[in-house]
């Protein structure tokens, strides 16, 4: 196979690949915001323990924060303007990221809250931020592809587009 | 083909390229548009849900007339170190302070030494099944309050913590404890009827609106007592922290 066979064949998979990265974003947003929804209050208290600001602002940004998590990931579900909503995406998770790496400076022992309704850790379990920020940045690359590559299969976009 | 058809066929072309890239610049805006919209829209929602949710505790609560400390405590003893305990009644740390710190506790208390302000709050609602035992336990503990026997019950419910992730105790058993330590119907109908589950939603909050973010939280004359690297502080760690303050 010569070089151009070789790319012209990427060139056709840059698509699927790009519809994975999608709906794993998609994903993702839509279990993080769907596990915070049922508590507020408590989504409030995950971002109240990363003492970033007010608890008044805390509580706001925690109540915000798990509909737009949904919304997004249901953006990405069906592909619309997906390369906008990669970008978006993807501002979130470096602000995600930016707090945990906040509270490891500060030497706060606290869930990232990520996943759940976070909050400080019970005795005798660490923060695992290292993990944490590791994760997200595997998150952070999903975008990224999403960004360079906003075409995929079976998208919102594509139909509008006119594609088959 | 003639010169004039492969002319015609390029303009052709052209025209056609003009009016994808007009629809895709149609679509991105749009879709952009969307985007935004979806989001805002969201936002809002959550907003709403959150302003809806506390004018609702705002409209039930109803603060325990013995309450101290902005009605979020209850006060044990007449000593003269406040000692502030933030306890969840689902949280098994608290429940090992309890055990192994509780008996120096009380005896500072019959000694005079201390005031111990309760704080009983609901962080752990998330570890109930959707019970909310946290709420209601820190509700029915308020209850025991107003009827004057708070550690008694605060005691006895810890001594029956259910395990976490499980339903945690019905409100018929949380009843019946109340009974073993002789409450009455008073308490049974603010405990059926929740009574003071707005009020544990508050008192959660004037903790979290503190920087408390963990329980139990131990505050000695003001001072957060812990042990090394966050942990719990053992007994003479916390008893250290009151002789201190002492003076």
């Amino acid at each position: 196979m010569d070089m151009r066979q070789q790319r012209a064949r990427f060139t056709a998979a840059w698509p699927w690949i790009s519809t994975a990265a999608r709906l794993g974003l998609a994903a993702v947003f839509l279990i993080a915001g769907g596990l915070k929804v049922t508590d507020l209050a408590a989504s409030g208290r995950a971002v109240n323990a990363y003492q970033l600001m007010s608890y008044d602002a805390a509580k706001l940004v925690g109540a915000v924060q798990p509909f737009l998590e949904i919304a997004l990931g249901l953006l990405l579900l069906v592909g619309l303007a997906v390369r906008l909503s990669a970008v978006i995406a993807a501002l979130v998770l470096v602000i995600f990221i930016g707090a945990i790496i906040s509270a490891w400076a500060h030497g706060l022992q606290i869930d990232c809250g990520c996943f759940s309704k976070g909050g400080e850790l019970a005795g005798g379990r660490t923060a695992e931020y290292g993990t944490e920020i590791l994760r997200d940045v595997g998150f952070l690359a999903l975008a990224g592809i999403l960004l360079v590559k906003p075409h995929t299969k079976f998208s919102v976009d594509g139909l509008l587009m006119g594609e088959r | 083909m003639s010169k004039g058809g492969k002319d015609r066929a390029k303009a052709k072309r052209i025209v056609e390229q003009q009016k994808a890239a007009e629809r895709r610049r149609r679509v991105t805006i749009w879709t952009s548009v969307a985007v935004v919209a979806v989001l805002l829209i969201a936002g809002l929602i959550g907003w709403g849900v959150l302003a809806n949710q506390e004018k609702t505790d705002a409209g039930k609560l109803t603060t325990p007339s013995v309450a101290v400390d902005d009605g979020t405590a209850f006060s044990v003893g007449t000593g003269t170190v406040v000692v502030d305990l933030y306890e969840d009644f689902m949280c098994p740390i608290c429940h090992e302070f309890e055990t192994a710190t509780g008996p120096t506790i009380k005896q500072l208390i019959s000694q005079n030494k201390v005031t111990v302000r309760y704080h009983p709050v609901s962080i752990l609602d998330r570890a109930s099944n959707g019970t909310k035992y946290s709420t209601r336990a820190a509700g029915a503990a308020a209850a025991a309050a107003v009827d004057g026997k708070f550690t008694e019950y605060h005691d006895v419910l810890f001594a029956n913590q259910p395990q976490e992730n499980s339903d945690g105790l019905s409100n018929a058993k949380l009843i019946e404890l109340g009974k073993s330590v002789g409450l009455g119907d008073s308490f049974s109908t603010a405990v059926n009827n929740g009574t003071y589950e707005s009020w544990a939603a508050k008192a959660t909050e004037t903790f979290t609106a503190r920087r408390y973010t963990g329980t139990p939280t131990i505050v000695v004359a003001g001072k957060k007592v812990e042990g090394p690297d966050h942990t719990l502080p053992t007994t003479e760690i916390f008893s250290q922290a009151v002789s201190q303050a002492a003076g």
